[in-house]
């Protein structure tokens, strides 16, 4: 069977709303198993091409991609009612959390599970960006470029007001040269 | 409190618009003006929020509600998710469609290439500030990261099992 669009504003909205509600862990999985599995709206590869593209535009992932796709199917009004849909029930989940975490932020035990979890949430990132990593780190122009960036934004604490700049200059000069 | 909400909102607008890889790539940044800048909130607590927004469902950027509410309460919250989403939004709108036309162009395969090593650095980065909020490790909470790390590079597990072996071991290393 065919992937086939949304037919109606309210039939994006409830799509996206069900990946907002659902997206514990991380909300990638979830977009794709309603849009691609659950409700055929795109095909896997369709998916795969349009979060590529927003991986390389700043901001986040999948927020990014519901507008692109809202606007795809029904213009300024769908990437507006996509975008709403995927943060609503997200956005009153977490400062429900946020307050009830106020609450209780003085009992040690609860500041525990918290930091613990901030740990692991840490941990999370270095593991994803180990897996972007593996294959790149090889060229030894791109390990310079990540230890570099590193060293400049984790350690030295430098504005990325700076790094970003100068980082992707030096990695487009690179990359035209075929460092990259 | 208008003074403090338009802080919010130049602040995180410019973090959206530095956010290429995602929110994980701008936590230092994050972290840098939130704790160090404007003191919004001091190194510990910018752990615990960004450990809240982790355990809810959604998208990472609702961190920025979180800190916008500790800040300037529920207006506080709902502009700093519009600041952090607007700009990266707009330029999503427009950009979006030009890029796919450029598939084939060894400009955008430079910039794509250019742009990868960045983003690890920038990701590796935001794991390395939150692991280490005080700036001097603590094997407790290194230990955690790294166990999380693996997890999620040798096996196929939801995340949400991670933060939960995570809140466990904080139970019992850090009360």
């Amino acid at each position: 069977m065919a992937a086939t669009p949304p037919r109606s504003l309210t039939e994006l909205f409830l799509g996206f709303l069900s990946i907002g509600a659902r997206s514990f862990g991380g909300v990638l999985p979830w977009a794709h198993r309603v849009m691609v599995e659950e409700r055929r709206w795109l095909e896997p590869a369709d998916f795969a091409e349009t979060i590529g593209l927003c991986q390389f535009l700043p901001g986040p992932n999948v927020g990014n991609a519901s507008i692109v796709l809202g606007k795809r199917w029904f213009g300024a009004k769908g990437a507006l009612v996509a975008f709403l849909g995927l943060i609503a029930l997200p956005f009153f989940w977490v400062l429900a959390l946020g307050i009830l975490y106020t609450d209780y932020v003085d009992a040690p035990f609860v500041k525990a599970v918290v930091t613990g979890v901030g740990a692991a949430g840490a941990g999370l990132f270095i593991g994803t960006a180990i897996k972007l990593g593996r294959t790149l780190v090889r060229n030894p122009t791109a390990l310079a470029l990540v230890v570099a960036c590193f060293l400049a934004v984790a350690i030295a604490r430098v504005s990325l007001i700076y790094v970003l700049p100068v980082g992707l200059a030096l990695a487009l000069l690179a990359a035209r040269k075929q460092w990259l | 409190m208008a003074v403090i909400l338009l802080e919010i909102a130049l602040y995180f607008g410019l973090l959206s618009l530095l956010a290429f890889g995602g929110m994980p790539a701008v936590m230092p940044e994050m972290q840098r003006i939130v704790v160090e800048v404007k003191g919004w909130t001091g190194p510990v607590e910018f752990v615990q929020l960004f450990a809240v927004a982790q355990a809810a469902p959604g998208p990472n950027v609702l961190i920025a509600s979180l800190i916008g509410y500790r800040a300037a309460g529920f207006p506080g919250a709902i502009v700093a998710l519009a600041a952090v989403c607007a700009p990266a939004a707009f330029i999503s709108y427009w950009v979006a469609d030009v890029w796919d036309r450029f598939k084939d162009s060894p400009w955008r395969r430079a910039i794509q290439k250019a742009i990868a090593p960045i983003v690890v650095a920038l990701v590796l980065s935001g794991g390395y500030v939150i692991a280490t909020p005080s700036g001097t490790p603590d094997w407790r909470l290194w230990l955690i990261a790294a166990i999380s790390a693996t997890a999620i590079l040798t096996t196929r597990l939801n995340p949400l099992w991670m933060i939960g072996v995570g809140a466990a071991m904080g139970a019992i290393l850090l009360s």
